[in-house]
């Protein structure tokens, strides 16, 4: 019988050639082993957050069998060993206000400077400028803090005739230079994000730049610029040793409460000063990590604020969003989001005004010139819609480049300080030798290669790790629930407080070991720390890498394996190696997730093994300025050679980071 | 489009194309090399192919056309499961690939995707030196050594008329090159795992004419020893180039015939008004 053939009939014959096709044997060991270790070391991360928290309750537990957790959290003294007395008010208030005062200088500068970087500096500049951001979130805390003790107390004392300047106010002008690199970047990127078609709308019906700016694109980045305040706060309230040297560390509420020029003492500061001059276990101790947790709390709420406001603002550009909304919406409801983005628009003016009303008031503290400057502003918000717009136009962008002007001065002063002061420190012999007389005399060799072996170790465990992590992130998973836990957990870990590592640190790698304080447990503290930060970019550079490269390779028969090996790791890797260094410089300056850990003062001979403790340059610099009378020359040179390190590692990242914009420019136009 | 037209033109189509195909050699040398058979695929609720049944020949050129959107690229996709990629397609139906379903669960994608290469719309080299870009394909067959590897390379780059251009400068950035020569480039890097099949999806749209025609003439001369399928907005390069032409419209197979029939005397009235260029 002779078959006829139909389009639907198909041809049962099978040449030789390509029977292998149904062999099953596709995937090599591995490619097999490839997920399941990716997997592991991204949930690497979500194990650190729970060992965290269980570890701190843990610690903290029996802490209110001798105090009441009402005592705690209502007692407004805090005297453990003078008068047994653990309550947390005095703490938690030195801590609202210096992070209150910190944004209230940040903010309204904070902001000024992203709008001047994102909308009207020329390329040159928008690139310098970004440097200088990023070199100010460079600088070590303990740098600035031994430049606020040097010279911002003095100043404070001698223009408000004051007996000593170690006060609030120091300390909340010392957070806010720390917390504008955040606010300003933050704030860039939201403002970037607004697409350039508003802007384009807005000038091409006839509006200045300044009317575009402040009706268009600043109600649009709105709820991302409010992230970038939020996320500046958790970076104020996390920090330690820069508070620690120049609140004055006295356990004292305010009086009255806006008395500026009182020291307090903030929660993290009593962490730093108390923890090591406690015995383990005694109630001092459980009580300090009742208050970790306090200060965990705070953060997570503050972390979590900031994360469900990004998304929102992420939600609002997905199309499928937008498209969902309109059809839940009638168009009856048009009136009242009209009048809702009104009132938004209101409460940020108005936010805006008071919280520079408010910082007037502080800064001057003099009811006059306050009034004058309230009574100024009053008249601005009344007749600002009569200002012709030329006349706004040229009020705001003079505000703008004021405040660029002070980041600008800012840095100026304090590279400037270390710089000068450092210089004649500087010698060989200073750099090469050990120290003698407490660190008065001789030098500071021990602490360079001790600072350059915690970071070096940490980068050794953590990119590995982050590597691996970033690349399951970005390659092997869908989004689902695990997913997104695994995700909030790098977020909390990016978010936590240098002293919440190092205490975890201290329990886990010093007490639960018994090694006590040694090298190696510095570096796995470091490496924790720098953990999220190598995720991250290894992940944004392995998404950037773009699909058709990928599926190319797919169409030449590779594996997923071979095409991660192949093209996407290699793309990615001036990405990671970004980060890492970004990563490097941050380990570099921090003094607290070490000081429990790792270092000691004053150390006569190199480590000669991971288990022995080291010295390294911010702690040395630390306890040089704050515990040695007469440490002062020596600190300087520290200092100097802290800040070349991290400009040395900053300046890198910038230089990797431009090669790589360039080289993705050149890739781009050409295809 | 409702699913009662829809049937209705798959059925046209099935008794016209039997008719076409009785007068062809049977079983055992059969004349394709890829058929679907009643071919839907999805992406999450939207159905971009509706009961697409089509025979590839075997060494012809064949062009798919019409309007964007109508699934040309996605069938092409199907045939090397490049939709794989997504995680948001379901396919139902079969395509033969020689007589194997290559939509089984046991099909092993690598394997299939070196006997069937694919050439993409925006040329896409790996940025690594043209020697490596060309070399790719062999290294994932473990072929690493230098000895083996040069003819490999030389060859696919005679076969993709590149090698004048690029032999002194093998070891240069592929991203160095000109859009037309990165694309024959690609073309090259295919060919160099000996497929049989190259799938060509809108390869010249994003070159300037004259790299256009070096490509077009360079398929001219790939149909001797390999089966294309091809492709593309542009009319005029289907009639150039290709022996048979599928005319595709919202995702269903409308006309599939040799070219000369279909630019000449189409008989669907949809076809007609496309070529005329009523709609489009």
């Amino acid at each position: 019988m002779v078959k006829t053939m139909s389009a639907t009939t198909v041809i049962k014959n099978k040449p030789s050639s390509i029977l292998d096709l149904e062999l099953k044997s596709e995937k090599s060991f591995t490619e097999k082993m490839v997920k399941p270790i990716l997997f592991f070391s991204a949930t690497f991360s979500i194990i650190i957050v729970f060992f965290q928290i269980f570890f701190f309750f843990q610690q903290a537990s029996g802490a209110f069998a001798e105090v009441s957790l009402w005592d705690f959290i209502t007692g407004t003294s805090w005297r453990p060993v003078e008068q047994q007395t653990y309550g947390a008010v005095p703490l938690i208030v030195g801590t609202f206000v210096t992070t209150l005062g910190a944004m209230i200088i940040t903010v309204p500068i904070g902001i000024l400077t992203a709008i001047y970087i994102a909308e009207l500096a020329p390329r040159k500049l928008k690139k310098i400028l970004k440097f200088i951001v990023e070199l100010l979130s460079g600088i070590p805390s303990v740098v600035y803090g031994y430049f606020g003790l040097i010279v911002l107390t003095n100043w404070i004392r001698i223009i408000f005739d004051r007996p000593t300047g170690q006060s609030w106010l120091a300390g909340s002008i010392i957070l806010s230079i720390m917390a504008l690199p955040t606010v300003i970047s933050v704030s860039v990127n939201a403002l970037n994000a607004v697409p350039v078609e508003y802007k384009e709308a807005a000038l091409g019906m006839g509006a200045n730049r300044w009317e575009a700016i402040s009706k268009v694109i600043l109600p649009s980045a709105f709820s991302g610029i409010t992230t970038a305040i939020i996320l500046g706060t958790g970076r104020a309230i996390g920090e330690t040793m820069a508070v620690l040297m120049v609140t004055g560390n006295t356990t004292i509420i305010p009086s009255p409460i806006t008395n500026i020029f009182s020291p307090v003492r903030t929660i993290t500061a009593a962490l730093g000063i108390e923890i090591p001059e406690t015995a383990i276990g005694g109630t001092h101790y459980t009580m300090l990590f009742a208050l970790v947790i306090v200060l965990y709390v705070i953060i997570i709420v503050i972390n979590s604020i900031a994360e469900f406001l990004s998304n929102k603002f992420n939600k609002k550009r997905d199309p499928k969003y937008l498209r969902k909304k309109k059809k839940k919406k009638p168009i009856l409801s048009l009136q009242k989001s009209k009048i809702i983005s009104r009132l938004n628009k209101k409460i940020f003016y108005s936010i805006f005004l008071h919280i520079f009303v408010f910082g007037l008031l502080l800064s001057w503290s003099n009811i006059w010139l306050a009034l004058i400057g309230t009574i100024i502003l009053f008249l601005i918000i009344k007749f600002y819609k009569r200002i012709p717009n030329k006349v706004q136009e040229k009020i705001a962008f003079g505000l703008i480049f004021s405040a660029v002007l002070m980041v600008f001065t800012t840095l100026i002063i304090v590279i400037g300080f270390v710089i000068i002061k450092g210089i004649p420190v500087i010698s060989w012999k200073f750099l090469l030798s050990y120290p003698r007389d407490l660190g008065r005399d001789g030098g500071i060799f021990p602490a360079i290669v001790g600072s350059l072996y915690l970071v070096g170790g940490a980068v050794l465990f953590a990119v590995p790790l982050g590597i691996a992590s970033g690349l399951y992130l970005a390659e092997y998973t869908k989004p689902n629930k695990f997913n997104r836990l695994i995700r909030m957990s790098i977020d909390n870990l990016n978010g936590t407080p240098s002293i919440v590592f190092g205490l975890f640190g201290f329990i886990v790698f010093c007490i639960l070991t018994g090694w006590g304080k040694t090298l190696l447990a510095g570096q796995l503290t470091l490496a924790l720390m720098i953990l999220p930060t190598i995720i991250r970019t290894t992940e944004q550079s392995i998404l950037s890498v773009p699909l058709d490269i990928r599926e190319g390779s797919y169409a030449l028969g590779a594996n997923k394996w071979y095409t991660v090996k192949k093209i996407v790791i290699p793309s990615a890797i001036p990405g990671i190696i970004t980060g890492t260094i970004l990563g490097m410089g941050r380990a570099i300056g921090e003094t607290a997730p070490i000081m429990f850990t790792a270092v000691v003062f004053n150390l006569r001979r190199l480590p000669n093994s991971p288990l022995s403790p080291v010295m390294a340059l911010p702690y040395h610099l630390f306890l040089l300025s704050t515990t040695v009378p007469g440490g002062q020359e020596n600190a300087y040179g520290t200092a100097l050679v802290l800040f070349v390190l991290v400009l040395i590692l900053y300046g890198m990242a910038t230089l990797f980071q431009s090669k790589i914009e360039k080289h993705s420019e050149k890739h781009f136009i050409l295809r | 489009m409702s699913i009662v037209k829809s049937k209705k033109i798959s059925e046209i189509y099935t008794e016209k194309s039997g008719k076409y195909i009785k007068s062809q050699p049977i079983i055992g040398d059969s004349p394709f090399i890829i058929q679907s058979k009643e071919l839907n695929l999805w992406y999450d609720e939207t159905q971009a192919l509706i009961n697409v049944s089509l025979n590839i020949y075997k060494n012809k050129v064949t062009a798919l056309i019409g309007p964007s959107g109508c699934g040309k690229s996605t069938l092409i996709r199907c045939f090397n499961r490049m939709n794989d990629v997504y995680d948001n397609v379901d396919i139902t139906g079969e395509i033969f690939y020689s007589g194997l379903n290559i939509l089984g669960k046991k099909i092993q994608v690598t394997k299939l995707r070196k006997k069937i290469g694919m050439i993409f719309q925006k040329p896409n080299p790996f940025p690594m030196t043209i020697y490596d870009n060309v070399a790719y394909g062999p290294r994932i067959q473990k072929i690493n050594r230098k000895c083996n590897l040069d003819p490999i390379v030389e060859k696919s780059l005679k076969k993709a008329a590149l090698w004048d251009e690029v032999k002194d400068r093998l070891d240069d950035s592929a991203i160095s090159l000109s859009g037309g020569q990165q694309q024959r480039l690609c073309i090259a890097r295919a060919l160099a795992i000996e497929p049989d099949v190259l799938l060509m999806d809108e390869p010249t749209s994003s070159l300037d004419p004259i790299a256009t025609a070096k490509i077009e003439n360079l398929i001219n001369e790939l149909k001797k020893k390999y089966t294309v399928i091809i492709v593309t907005h542009n009319m005029q390069q289907a009639t150039r180039i290709s022996d048979y032409t599928g005319f595709m419209y919202l995702g269903e197979l409308i006309e599939f015939d040799s070219t000369e029939q279909i630019f000449q005397k189409p008989k669907q009235d949809l076809t007609k008004r496309y070529i005329g260029g009523r709609f489009g």
